[in-house]
Protein backbone atom coordinates (compact mmCIF):
# COMPACT_ATOMS: atom_id res chain seq x y z
CA UNK A 1 0.00 0.00 0.00
CA UNK A 2 1.26 3.50 -0.94
CA UNK A 3 2.94 5.50 1.94
CA UNK A 4 1.58 9.45 1.93
CA UNK A 5 2.92 11.63 3.79
CA UNK A 6 0.93 14.46 4.82
CA UNK A 7 1.87 18.27 4.15
CA UNK A 8 0.31 19.52 7.37
CA UNK A 9 -1.13 18.04 10.76
CA UNK A 10 -4.70 16.94 11.43
CA UNK A 11 -6.57 19.77 13.05
CA UNK A 12 -6.75 19.69 16.14
CA UNK A 13 -10.16 18.56 18.04
CA UNK A 14 -11.83 16.89 21.00
CA UNK A 15 -14.38 15.15 19.39
CA UNK A 16 -14.78 12.39 16.36
CA UNK A 17 -15.40 13.52 12.68
CA UNK A 18 -18.68 11.26 13.05
CA UNK A 19 -19.54 13.41 16.17
CA UNK A 20 -18.62 16.50 14.72
CA UNK A 21 -20.35 16.35 11.42
CA UNK A 22 -23.75 15.26 12.87
CA UNK A 23 -23.70 18.29 15.63
CA UNK A 24 -22.48 20.66 12.93
CA UNK A 25 -25.40 19.63 10.15
CA UNK A 26 -27.92 20.01 13.07
CA UNK A 27 -26.66 23.14 13.99
CA UNK A 28 -24.74 22.04 17.80
CA UNK A 29 -22.13 23.46 19.19
CA UNK A 30 -18.79 21.53 17.65
CA UNK A 31 -15.53 21.39 18.70
CA UNK A 32 -14.23 23.03 15.36
CA UNK A 33 -15.51 23.14 11.62
CA UNK A 34 -15.38 19.85 9.89
CA UNK A 35 -12.30 20.14 7.30
CA UNK A 36 -12.65 18.83 3.89
CA UNK A 37 -12.54 19.47 0.25
CA UNK A 38 -14.54 18.17 -2.42
CA UNK A 39 -10.91 17.43 -4.89
CA UNK A 40 -9.03 18.59 -7.85
CA UNK A 41 -8.95 18.27 -11.43
CA UNK A 42 -6.82 15.80 -13.23
CA UNK A 43 -4.47 18.38 -14.13
CA UNK A 44 -3.75 19.43 -10.30
CA UNK A 45 -2.14 16.29 -10.06
CA UNK A 46 0.73 16.91 -12.66
CA UNK A 47 0.97 20.60 -12.45
CA UNK A 48 1.13 21.30 -8.43
CA UNK A 49 4.23 20.88 -7.34
CA UNK A 50 3.15 19.68 -3.76
CA UNK A 51 1.30 16.89 -6.09
CA UNK A 52 3.70 15.82 -8.30
CA UNK A 53 6.90 16.00 -5.72
CA UNK A 54 4.74 13.87 -3.12
CA UNK A 55 3.52 11.20 -5.55
CA UNK A 56 -0.19 12.49 -4.93
CA UNK A 57 -2.31 10.92 -7.92
CA UNK A 58 -6.23 11.32 -6.66
CA UNK A 59 -8.16 12.96 -4.35
CA UNK A 60 -8.53 10.12 -2.15
CA UNK A 61 -4.72 10.46 -1.88
CA UNK A 62 -5.04 13.97 -1.24
CA UNK A 63 -7.45 13.80 1.10
CA UNK A 64 -5.07 12.20 3.47
CA UNK A 65 -2.16 14.42 2.64
CA UNK A 66 -3.88 17.36 3.76
CA UNK A 67 -5.39 15.45 6.56
CA UNK A 68 -9.07 16.06 6.13
CA UNK A 69 -11.55 14.74 8.13
CA UNK A 70 -12.84 11.19 6.40
CA UNK A 71 -16.07 11.32 5.32
CA UNK A 72 -17.47 8.17 2.77
CA UNK A 73 -20.46 6.90 1.29
CA UNK A 74 -21.68 3.62 -0.01
CA UNK A 75 -24.50 2.74 -2.11
CA UNK A 76 -25.78 -0.01 -5.18
CA UNK A 77 -26.21 -0.23 -8.02
CA UNK A 78 -29.53 2.50 -8.89
CA UNK A 79 -29.71 2.95 -12.64
CA UNK A 80 -28.41 1.63 -15.79
CA UNK A 81 -26.56 -2.02 -15.56
CA UNK A 82 -25.15 -3.09 -17.48
CA UNK A 83 -23.65 0.23 -18.90
CA UNK A 84 -23.03 0.69 -22.83
CA UNK A 85 -20.15 -0.56 -24.08
CA UNK A 86 -17.41 1.62 -23.95
CA UNK A 87 -15.96 2.08 -27.54
CA UNK A 88 -14.13 4.41 -29.87
CA UNK A 89 -16.50 4.96 -33.33
CA UNK A 90 -14.00 6.96 -35.09
CA UNK A 91 -10.80 9.04 -34.63
CA UNK A 92 -10.68 12.60 -35.81
CA UNK A 93 -7.65 14.69 -35.97
CA UNK A 94 -8.40 16.32 -32.75
CA UNK A 95 -11.36 14.25 -31.45
CA UNK A 96 -12.19 11.25 -31.04
CA UNK A 97 -16.32 10.06 -31.77
CA UNK A 98 -16.91 7.68 -28.87
CA UNK A 99 -19.83 5.79 -27.90
CA UNK A 100 -19.88 6.29 -23.47
CA UNK A 101 -21.32 3.95 -21.11
CA UNK A 102 -24.28 5.52 -21.56
CA UNK A 103 -25.29 4.61 -24.79
CA UNK A 104 -23.97 8.71 -26.36
CA UNK A 105 -22.30 9.35 -29.03
CA UNK A 106 -19.52 12.10 -27.98
CA UNK A 107 -16.51 13.75 -29.00
CA UNK A 108 -13.50 13.65 -26.57
CA UNK A 109 -10.46 15.75 -27.09
CA UNK A 110 -7.33 13.14 -27.84
CA UNK A 111 -5.34 15.41 -25.28
CA UNK A 112 -7.91 14.39 -22.47
CA UNK A 113 -7.75 16.90 -19.82
CA UNK A 114 -10.57 15.02 -17.95
CA UNK A 115 -12.54 18.45 -16.98
CA UNK A 116 -14.58 19.01 -20.00
CA UNK A 117 -18.02 17.66 -20.38
CA UNK A 118 -17.72 15.65 -23.66
CA UNK A 119 -19.46 16.88 -26.82
CA UNK A 120 -22.81 14.94 -27.42
CA UNK A 121 -24.01 14.07 -30.75
CA UNK A 122 -27.04 11.40 -30.10
CA UNK A 123 -28.53 9.34 -27.62
CA UNK A 124 -29.37 5.68 -28.12
CA UNK A 125 -33.11 6.44 -26.16
CA UNK A 126 -35.32 8.80 -28.69
CA UNK A 127 -38.62 7.17 -28.60
CA UNK A 128 -40.55 5.16 -25.97
CA UNK A 129 -39.09 1.89 -28.33
CA UNK A 130 -35.92 2.71 -27.68
CA UNK A 131 -36.69 3.13 -23.73
CA UNK A 132 -38.51 -0.16 -23.97
CA UNK A 133 -35.65 -1.61 -25.42
CA UNK A 134 -33.65 -0.40 -22.96
CA UNK A 135 -35.14 -1.14 -19.98
CA UNK A 136 -35.81 -4.38 -20.42
CA UNK A 137 -32.37 -5.12 -21.07
CA UNK A 138 -30.58 -2.43 -18.78
CA UNK A 139 -32.87 -1.50 -15.85
CA UNK A 140 -34.17 -4.81 -14.56
CA UNK A 141 -34.47 -5.08 -10.36
CA UNK A 142 -33.63 -8.60 -10.56
CA UNK A 143 -30.03 -8.10 -12.23
CA UNK A 144 -27.87 -10.14 -9.43
CA UNK A 145 -25.22 -6.64 -9.72
CA UNK A 146 -27.82 -5.11 -7.74
CA UNK A 147 -27.78 -7.53 -4.84
CA UNK A 148 -25.38 -6.33 -2.22
CA UNK A 149 -22.75 -7.83 -0.13
CA UNK A 150 -23.90 -6.63 3.03
CA UNK A 151 -21.30 -8.30 5.33
CA UNK A 152 -18.22 -6.74 3.18
CA UNK A 153 -19.62 -3.84 3.36
CA UNK A 154 -20.23 -3.83 7.29
CA UNK A 155 -16.63 -5.00 7.89
CA UNK A 156 -15.56 -2.30 5.83
CA UNK A 157 -17.58 0.60 7.54
CA UNK A 158 -18.12 -0.95 11.10
CA UNK A 159 -20.90 0.81 13.56
CA UNK A 160 -18.18 1.98 15.97
CA UNK A 161 -16.73 3.87 12.95
CA UNK A 162 -15.53 7.40 13.91
CA UNK A 163 -16.48 9.11 10.65
CA UNK A 164 -19.82 10.06 9.00
CA UNK A 165 -21.15 7.61 6.65
CA UNK A 166 -23.46 8.00 3.95
CA UNK A 167 -25.98 6.03 1.78
CA UNK A 168 -26.58 7.02 -1.34
CA UNK A 169 -29.99 7.94 -2.36
CA UNK A 170 -29.54 8.02 -6.47
CA UNK A 171 -30.15 10.51 -8.91
CA UNK A 172 -34.03 10.87 -9.83
CA UNK A 173 -33.30 12.88 -13.48
CA UNK A 174 -29.47 13.95 -13.55
CA UNK A 175 -28.95 10.56 -14.49
CA UNK A 176 -31.59 10.04 -17.33
CA UNK A 177 -30.27 13.18 -19.02
CA UNK A 178 -27.19 12.10 -18.79
CA UNK A 179 -28.49 9.60 -20.94
CA UNK A 180 -31.31 11.38 -23.03
CA UNK A 181 -28.79 14.63 -23.43
CA UNK A 182 -29.92 17.95 -22.06
CA UNK A 183 -31.86 18.72 -25.14
CA UNK A 184 -32.65 15.56 -25.62
CA UNK A 185 -34.84 15.55 -22.20
CA UNK A 186 -36.35 18.68 -23.12
CA UNK A 187 -37.66 17.38 -26.37
CA UNK A 188 -38.21 14.09 -24.83
CA UNK A 189 -40.51 15.73 -21.58
CA UNK A 190 -42.86 17.24 -24.81
CA UNK A 191 -43.12 14.74 -27.09
CA UNK A 192 -43.12 11.83 -24.62
CA UNK A 193 -43.77 12.66 -21.45
CA UNK A 194 -45.18 9.42 -19.88
CA UNK A 195 -41.86 7.63 -21.20
CA UNK A 196 -39.87 9.97 -19.10
CA UNK A 197 -42.04 10.08 -15.98
CA UNK A 198 -41.45 5.90 -16.19
CA UNK A 199 -37.57 6.46 -16.48
CA UNK A 200 -37.90 8.29 -13.49
CA UNK A 201 -40.11 5.42 -11.45
CA UNK A 202 -37.98 2.99 -12.91
CA UNK A 203 -35.16 4.83 -11.19
CA UNK A 204 -36.73 5.47 -8.16
CA UNK A 205 -38.01 1.79 -7.73
CA UNK A 206 -33.82 1.03 -8.32
CA UNK A 207 -32.74 3.18 -5.68
CA UNK A 208 -35.49 1.61 -3.17
CA UNK A 209 -34.08 -1.52 -3.71
CA UNK A 210 -30.74 -0.63 -2.94
CA UNK A 211 -31.97 1.42 0.21
CA UNK A 212 -34.12 -1.29 1.07
CA UNK A 213 -31.00 -4.05 1.54
CA UNK A 214 -28.88 -1.30 3.06
CA UNK A 215 -31.02 1.16 5.88
CA UNK A 216 -31.59 -2.38 8.43
CA UNK A 217 -27.96 -2.84 8.56
CA UNK A 218 -25.89 0.38 9.04
CA UNK A 219 -26.69 3.38 11.59
CA UNK A 220 -25.76 5.81 8.25
CA UNK A 221 -25.31 9.65 8.93
CA UNK A 222 -26.64 11.61 6.09
CA UNK A 223 -27.54 10.32 2.70
CA UNK A 224 -26.41 11.81 -0.48
CA UNK A 225 -27.02 11.79 -4.19
CA UNK A 226 -26.36 13.90 -7.47
CA UNK A 227 -28.87 15.59 -9.95
CA UNK A 228 -26.68 18.35 -11.84
CA UNK A 229 -29.63 19.77 -13.55
CA UNK A 230 -29.41 22.92 -12.84
CA UNK A 231 -27.15 25.32 -15.14
CA UNK A 232 -26.28 29.19 -14.44
CA UNK A 233 -29.88 30.24 -15.55
CA UNK A 234 -31.95 28.13 -13.72
CA UNK A 235 -33.16 24.15 -13.66
CA UNK A 236 -32.87 22.56 -17.31
CA UNK A 237 -36.28 20.77 -16.54
CA UNK A 238 -39.23 23.18 -15.48
CA UNK A 239 -39.95 23.66 -12.19
CA UNK A 240 -43.65 22.12 -12.64
CA UNK A 241 -41.97 19.02 -13.57
CA UNK A 242 -39.44 18.95 -10.61
CA UNK A 243 -42.65 19.29 -8.41
CA UNK A 244 -44.98 16.70 -10.23
CA UNK A 245 -42.69 13.72 -11.05
CA UNK A 246 -39.62 14.44 -9.33
CA UNK A 247 -40.69 15.66 -5.67
CA UNK A 248 -43.40 12.75 -4.97
CA UNK A 249 -40.12 10.30 -5.79
CA UNK A 250 -37.69 12.02 -3.16
CA UNK A 251 -40.37 11.98 -0.91
CA UNK A 252 -40.93 8.24 -0.96
CA UNK A 253 -37.09 7.79 -1.03
CA UNK A 254 -37.37 10.12 2.19
CA UNK A 255 -39.53 7.92 4.03
CA UNK A 256 -36.90 5.28 4.23
CA UNK A 257 -34.35 7.51 5.09
CA UNK A 258 -36.44 8.92 7.85
CA UNK A 259 -37.96 5.53 9.39
CA UNK A 260 -34.10 4.52 9.54
CA UNK A 261 -32.85 7.89 11.55
CA UNK A 262 -31.21 9.55 8.83
CA UNK A 263 -32.45 13.26 8.38
CA UNK A 264 -29.92 15.17 6.53
CA UNK A 265 -29.56 14.49 3.06
CA UNK A 266 -27.53 16.48 0.24
CA UNK A 267 -27.72 16.79 -3.12
CA UNK A 268 -25.02 17.33 -5.84
CA UNK A 269 -26.65 19.96 -8.11
CA UNK A 270 -24.91 22.74 -9.57
CA UNK A 271 -26.26 26.02 -10.92
CA UNK A 272 -29.09 28.21 -9.83
CA UNK A 273 -31.13 25.86 -7.84
CA UNK A 274 -33.07 28.51 -5.98
CA UNK A 275 -36.53 27.86 -8.67
CA UNK A 276 -36.68 24.25 -7.46
CA UNK A 277 -35.02 24.66 -4.00
CA UNK A 278 -38.35 24.42 -2.51
CA UNK A 279 -39.61 21.06 -3.73
CA UNK A 280 -35.57 19.40 -2.90
CA UNK A 281 -36.68 20.94 0.59
CA UNK A 282 -39.99 19.20 0.29
CA UNK A 283 -39.33 16.50 -0.57
CA UNK A 284 -36.96 15.85 2.22
CA UNK A 285 -33.20 17.10 0.50
CA UNK A 286 -31.97 19.79 3.16
CA UNK A 287 -28.60 19.90 1.95
CA UNK A 288 -26.48 21.34 -1.27
CA UNK A 289 -23.06 20.23 -2.33
CA UNK A 290 -20.88 21.62 -3.56
CA UNK A 291 -22.58 24.73 -3.77
CA UNK A 292 -20.87 26.73 -7.21
CA UNK A 293 -21.57 30.18 -6.06
CA UNK A 294 -20.86 31.80 -10.11
CA UNK A 295 -24.14 29.22 -11.16
CA UNK A 296 -26.37 30.54 -8.53
CA UNK A 297 -25.77 32.55 -5.37
CA UNK A 298 -23.53 33.41 -2.16
CA UNK A 299 -24.72 30.47 0.33
CA UNK A 300 -25.23 33.10 2.47
CA UNK A 301 -28.37 34.13 0.20
CA UNK A 302 -30.12 30.93 0.83
CA UNK A 303 -28.22 30.01 4.22
CA UNK A 304 -30.31 33.08 5.30
CA UNK A 305 -33.77 32.42 3.68
CA UNK A 306 -34.34 28.73 5.05
CA UNK A 307 -32.51 29.63 7.96
CA UNK A 308 -32.60 26.20 10.09
CA UNK A 309 -34.23 24.22 7.44
CA UNK A 310 -31.56 24.34 4.32
CA UNK A 311 -28.00 22.84 5.00
CA UNK A 312 -24.88 23.62 2.73
CA UNK A 313 -21.49 21.65 2.07
CA UNK A 314 -19.19 23.85 -0.51
CA UNK A 315 -19.99 27.48 -1.51
CA UNK A 316 -16.15 28.70 -1.57
CA UNK A 317 -15.81 30.17 -4.68
CA UNK A 318 -13.64 29.34 -6.90
CA UNK A 319 -12.89 32.42 -9.01
CA UNK A 320 -11.53 33.94 -5.47
CA UNK A 321 -9.36 31.13 -4.92
CA UNK A 322 -8.21 32.11 -7.93
CA UNK A 323 -7.66 35.80 -7.54
CA UNK A 324 -5.34 35.84 -5.14
CA UNK A 325 -5.05 36.09 -0.94
CA UNK A 326 -7.25 38.97 -0.81
CA UNK A 327 -9.71 37.68 -2.49
CA UNK A 328 -9.67 34.27 -0.39
CA UNK A 329 -9.33 36.03 2.77
CA UNK A 330 -12.07 38.66 2.03
CA UNK A 331 -14.54 35.87 0.77
CA UNK A 332 -13.34 33.16 3.82
CA UNK A 333 -14.42 36.03 6.18
CA UNK A 334 -17.93 36.52 4.61
CA UNK A 335 -18.69 32.96 5.09
CA UNK A 336 -17.82 33.27 8.77
CA UNK A 337 -21.06 34.02 9.84
CA UNK A 338 -22.41 30.64 8.28
CA UNK A 339 -19.85 28.77 10.11
CA UNK A 340 -20.87 29.39 13.38
CA UNK A 341 -24.22 29.36 12.87
CA UNK A 342 -23.54 25.87 11.98
CA UNK A 343 -25.65 23.70 9.03
CA UNK A 344 -22.31 24.91 6.78
CA UNK A 345 -19.20 23.07 5.63
CA UNK A 346 -17.24 25.53 3.91
CA UNK A 347 -14.82 24.24 0.49
CA UNK A 348 -14.21 24.76 -2.87
CA UNK A 349 -17.26 24.90 -4.56
CA UNK A 350 -16.43 22.11 -6.84
CA UNK A 351 -12.74 20.18 -8.13
CA UNK A 352 -10.26 23.48 -7.43
CA UNK A 353 -8.83 24.11 -10.91
CA UNK A 354 -5.15 24.29 -11.43
CA UNK A 355 -5.41 28.11 -12.29
CA UNK A 356 -5.35 28.41 -8.37
CA UNK A 357 -1.57 28.27 -7.45
CA UNK A 358 -0.29 25.86 -4.93
CA UNK A 359 0.93 28.84 -2.92
CA UNK A 360 -2.50 30.22 -2.30
CA UNK A 361 -4.46 26.92 -2.20
CA UNK A 362 -2.10 26.24 1.27
CA UNK A 363 -2.49 29.81 2.39
CA UNK A 364 -6.22 29.19 1.86
CA UNK A 365 -6.30 26.14 3.92
CA UNK A 366 -4.25 27.62 6.87
CA UNK A 367 -6.50 30.27 6.51
CA UNK A 368 -9.32 27.93 7.01
CA UNK A 369 -7.72 26.22 9.73
CA UNK A 370 -7.41 29.81 11.71
CA UNK A 371 -10.44 31.01 11.11
CA UNK A 372 -12.48 27.95 12.01
CA UNK A 373 -10.60 25.46 13.44
CA UNK A 374 -9.94 24.69 17.28
CA UNK A 375 -8.11 28.10 17.87
CA UNK A 376 -11.20 30.26 16.11
CA UNK A 377 -12.72 32.46 18.64
CA UNK A 378 -16.09 31.93 17.06
CA UNK A 379 -16.12 28.59 19.41
CA UNK A 380 -17.48 28.98 22.79
CA UNK A 381 -15.14 26.57 24.44
CA UNK A 382 -11.99 29.31 23.88
CA UNK B 1 -53.78 39.51 -39.14
CA UNK B 2 -55.27 36.52 -37.17
CA UNK B 3 -52.88 33.87 -38.35
CA UNK B 4 -49.74 35.84 -37.19
CA UNK B 5 -51.15 35.77 -33.70
CA UNK B 6 -52.02 31.67 -34.05
CA UNK B 7 -48.22 31.29 -35.48
CA UNK B 8 -46.34 33.40 -32.34
CA UNK B 9 -49.02 31.11 -30.47
CA UNK B 10 -47.89 27.75 -31.62
CA UNK B 11 -44.45 28.21 -31.43
CA UNK B 12 -44.31 30.04 -27.67
CA UNK B 13 -46.00 26.36 -26.78
CA UNK B 14 -43.73 24.32 -28.87
CA UNK B 15 -46.35 23.08 -31.29
CA UNK B 16 -44.09 22.27 -34.57
CA UNK B 17 -46.49 20.21 -36.18
CA UNK B 18 -49.18 23.35 -35.60
CA UNK B 19 -46.04 25.80 -36.63
CA UNK B 20 -45.71 23.70 -40.09
CA UNK B 21 -49.07 23.49 -40.96
CA UNK B 22 -49.96 27.00 -40.37
CA UNK B 23 -47.15 28.88 -41.79
CA UNK B 24 -48.19 26.58 -45.03
CA UNK B 25 -51.43 27.25 -45.19
CA UNK B 26 -50.24 31.17 -45.07
CA UNK B 27 -47.68 30.90 -47.67
CA UNK B 28 -50.32 28.72 -49.46
CA UNK B 29 -52.94 31.87 -49.04
CA UNK B 30 -50.09 34.09 -50.84
CA UNK B 31 -49.61 35.65 -47.26
CA UNK B 32 -45.64 37.17 -47.59
CA UNK B 33 -43.42 35.30 -46.05
CA UNK B 34 -41.25 38.71 -44.49
CA UNK B 35 -44.56 39.47 -42.66
CA UNK B 36 -45.31 35.73 -41.80
CA UNK B 37 -41.23 35.80 -40.39
CA UNK B 38 -41.06 39.45 -38.79
CA UNK B 39 -45.21 39.26 -37.75
CA UNK B 40 -45.32 35.90 -36.29
CA UNK B 41 -42.03 33.87 -35.86
CA UNK B 42 -39.67 36.80 -34.90
CA UNK B 43 -42.23 38.13 -32.30
CA UNK B 44 -42.69 34.94 -30.73
CA UNK B 45 -39.15 34.06 -30.25
CA UNK B 46 -38.44 37.39 -28.70
CA UNK B 47 -41.26 37.10 -25.95
CA UNK B 48 -40.26 33.59 -24.95
CA UNK B 49 -36.92 35.39 -24.26
CA UNK B 50 -38.09 38.07 -22.70
CA UNK B 51 -40.24 35.43 -20.58
CA UNK B 52 -36.80 33.39 -20.22
CA UNK B 53 -35.48 36.80 -18.49
CA UNK B 54 -38.46 37.22 -15.83
CA UNK B 55 -38.43 33.83 -15.23
CA UNK B 56 -41.62 32.56 -16.50
CA UNK B 57 -40.73 30.21 -18.35
CA UNK B 58 -37.25 27.96 -18.03
CA UNK B 59 -34.39 26.46 -20.99
CA UNK B 60 -36.69 23.11 -22.18
CA UNK B 61 -39.95 26.05 -23.13
CA UNK B 62 -37.22 28.00 -25.11
CA UNK B 63 -36.14 24.98 -26.69
CA UNK B 64 -38.86 23.39 -27.48
CA UNK B 65 -40.03 27.04 -29.31
CA UNK B 66 -37.15 27.06 -31.01
CA UNK B 67 -37.71 23.41 -32.31
CA UNK B 68 -41.57 24.60 -33.28
CA UNK B 69 -39.40 27.84 -35.17
CA UNK B 70 -37.31 25.56 -37.31
CA UNK B 71 -40.34 23.37 -38.40
CA UNK B 72 -41.69 27.26 -39.62
CA UNK B 73 -38.36 28.11 -40.80
CA UNK B 74 -37.77 25.33 -42.69
CA UNK B 75 -40.76 26.52 -44.87
CA UNK B 76 -40.47 30.01 -45.07
CA UNK B 77 -36.35 30.85 -46.03
CA UNK B 78 -36.73 29.00 -49.24
CA UNK B 79 -39.33 31.68 -50.30
CA UNK B 80 -37.60 34.68 -48.17
CA UNK B 81 -34.67 33.53 -50.09
CA UNK B 82 -36.34 34.13 -53.82
CA UNK B 83 -37.39 37.56 -52.17
CA UNK B 84 -33.96 38.93 -51.62
CA UNK B 85 -34.96 39.17 -47.81
CA UNK B 86 -31.73 40.18 -45.94
CA UNK B 87 -31.46 38.91 -41.69
CA UNK B 88 -30.90 41.84 -39.61
CA UNK B 89 -26.86 41.15 -39.31
CA UNK B 90 -24.45 38.57 -39.17
CA UNK B 91 -22.83 36.80 -36.73
CA UNK B 92 -20.54 33.76 -36.00
CA UNK B 93 -20.43 32.01 -32.68
CA UNK B 94 -18.46 29.25 -31.47
CA UNK B 95 -16.90 28.02 -27.87
CA UNK B 96 -13.35 28.98 -27.06
CA UNK B 97 -10.27 26.58 -27.87
CA UNK B 98 -10.00 23.89 -25.25
CA UNK B 99 -13.86 23.83 -24.19
CA UNK B 100 -16.38 21.40 -26.00
CA UNK B 101 -19.34 22.42 -23.67
CA UNK B 102 -21.94 23.71 -26.37
CA UNK B 103 -25.51 23.61 -24.22
CA UNK B 104 -25.32 27.29 -23.83
CA UNK B 105 -23.50 28.21 -26.92
CA UNK B 106 -26.31 26.43 -28.96
CA UNK B 107 -29.19 28.55 -26.44
CA UNK B 108 -27.35 31.86 -27.77
CA UNK B 109 -27.35 30.86 -31.04
CA UNK B 110 -31.09 29.54 -31.52
CA UNK B 111 -32.23 32.99 -30.35
CA UNK B 112 -30.27 34.88 -31.91
CA UNK B 113 -31.63 33.28 -35.34
CA UNK B 114 -35.49 33.44 -33.76
CA UNK B 115 -34.61 36.98 -33.31
CA UNK B 116 -33.32 37.53 -36.91
CA UNK B 117 -30.03 37.43 -37.15
CA UNK B 118 -28.15 34.98 -39.34
CA UNK B 119 -25.60 32.84 -37.13
CA UNK B 120 -22.55 30.98 -38.67
CA UNK B 121 -22.61 28.17 -35.80
CA UNK B 122 -18.55 27.32 -35.71
CA UNK B 123 -19.07 24.81 -33.21
CA UNK B 124 -16.71 23.84 -30.17
CA UNK B 125 -12.86 24.54 -29.47
CA UNK B 126 -12.57 27.25 -31.64
CA UNK B 127 -9.25 28.72 -32.20
CA UNK B 128 -8.45 32.72 -33.75
CA UNK B 129 -8.26 30.77 -37.07
CA UNK B 130 -11.92 29.16 -37.01
CA UNK B 131 -13.50 32.92 -35.86
CA UNK B 132 -11.34 34.29 -38.84
CA UNK B 133 -13.54 31.81 -40.87
CA UNK B 134 -16.56 33.05 -39.85
CA UNK B 135 -15.78 36.61 -40.63
CA UNK B 136 -15.13 35.12 -43.92
CA UNK B 137 -18.17 34.18 -44.24
CA UNK B 138 -19.32 37.84 -43.21
CA UNK B 139 -20.16 37.61 -40.01
CA UNK B 140 -20.10 41.41 -38.34
CA UNK B 141 -19.90 40.40 -34.72
CA UNK B 142 -17.81 37.20 -33.11
CA UNK B 143 -19.94 35.80 -30.10
CA UNK B 144 -17.29 33.63 -27.58
CA UNK B 145 -18.42 31.01 -25.02
CA UNK B 146 -16.59 29.54 -22.28
CA UNK B 147 -17.65 26.97 -19.40
CA UNK B 148 -14.66 26.65 -17.65
CA UNK B 149 -12.40 29.15 -15.73
CA UNK B 150 -9.19 27.70 -17.44
CA UNK B 151 -10.57 28.32 -21.28
CA UNK B 152 -12.03 31.27 -20.64
CA UNK B 153 -8.60 33.47 -20.66
CA UNK B 154 -8.52 32.64 -24.31
CA UNK B 155 -11.41 34.98 -24.90
CA UNK B 156 -8.94 37.86 -24.16
CA UNK B 157 -7.08 36.44 -27.35
CA UNK B 158 -10.01 36.64 -29.19
CA UNK B 159 -10.83 40.02 -28.32
CA UNK B 160 -7.42 41.53 -28.78
CA UNK B 161 -6.76 39.54 -32.31
CA UNK B 162 -10.01 41.17 -33.45
CA UNK B 163 -9.63 44.83 -31.86
CA UNK B 164 -7.11 45.86 -34.63
CA UNK B 165 -9.43 44.62 -37.21
CA UNK B 166 -12.49 46.46 -36.14
CA UNK B 167 -14.48 43.61 -35.39
CA UNK B 168 -16.37 43.04 -32.47
CA UNK B 169 -15.92 40.30 -29.85
CA UNK B 170 -19.25 39.76 -27.11
CA UNK B 171 -18.51 36.88 -24.55
CA UNK B 172 -20.49 34.92 -22.46
CA UNK B 173 -20.77 31.63 -20.25
CA UNK B 174 -21.21 30.27 -16.74
CA UNK B 175 -17.66 31.76 -15.68
CA UNK B 176 -17.73 34.93 -17.60
CA UNK B 177 -18.96 38.38 -15.78
CA UNK B 178 -19.25 41.85 -17.24
CA UNK B 179 -16.26 42.54 -14.67
CA UNK B 180 -13.89 39.90 -17.17
CA UNK B 181 -15.61 41.57 -19.83
CA UNK B 182 -14.31 44.77 -19.22
CA UNK B 183 -11.15 43.47 -18.03
CA UNK B 184 -10.25 42.00 -21.27
CA UNK B 185 -11.67 44.80 -24.03
CA UNK B 186 -14.46 42.83 -25.03
CA UNK B 187 -17.10 45.04 -26.50
CA UNK B 188 -20.33 43.12 -24.55
CA UNK B 189 -21.14 40.52 -22.01
CA UNK B 190 -24.59 38.68 -21.31
CA UNK B 191 -25.31 36.81 -18.68
CA UNK B 192 -27.90 35.06 -20.68
CA UNK B 193 -29.31 33.80 -24.17
CA UNK B 194 -31.72 36.33 -24.41
CA UNK B 195 -29.52 39.45 -23.10
CA UNK B 196 -26.98 38.27 -26.03
CA UNK B 197 -30.03 39.23 -28.79
CA UNK B 198 -30.24 42.62 -26.37
CA UNK B 199 -26.60 43.28 -26.74
CA UNK B 200 -26.40 42.50 -29.93
CA UNK B 201 -29.51 44.84 -30.67
CA UNK B 202 -27.64 47.50 -29.14
CA UNK B 203 -24.35 46.78 -30.55
CA UNK B 204 -25.68 46.26 -34.36
CA UNK B 205 -28.34 49.51 -33.83
CA UNK B 206 -31.16 47.30 -34.74
CA UNK B 207 -34.60 48.11 -32.69
CA UNK B 208 -36.46 44.80 -31.41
Amino acid sequence: MKTINPIVSPWKSSMTARERFNRQMHFQPVDRCFNMEFGYWEENFTEWDIFRDNNICNNDEADIFFSFDKIKSIGGATFMHPAFESRIVEEREDVNVIMNGDGLLAEVPKKGDGSSIPHYLKSSIVTPEDWKRCKEEKFRLDDPARKLDIEKLKKAHPDDRDYPLGVNAGSMIGRIRDVLTFEGLAYAICDYPDMVEDMVETTCQLVEYSLDQLLPHFKFDYACGWEDICFKNGPIVTPDFFEYIIMPRYKRINKKLKAHGIDIWYTDCDGDVRPILKYFLEGGINCLFPFEVMGCAHPGELLDKYQGELRIMGGFDKIQLGNGRESIKKYMESLAPYVERGGYIPFCDHRCPPNVTTADYLYYLELKQNMFGMESTIYKHK
Amino acid sequence: MAELQKIKEAIMGGKREEVSRLVQAALTAGDSPVEILEGGMIPAMREIGDKFSRNEVYVPQMLIAARAMQAGLALVEPVLAQTGHQPLGKLCIGTVKGDLHDIGKNLVAIMLKGAGYEVVDLGVNCDINKYEEGIKQGANVVVCSALLTTTMPYMKDVVEHFKSKGVKVIIGGAPVTQNYADQIGADGYSEDANGAVKLVDRLLGKTA
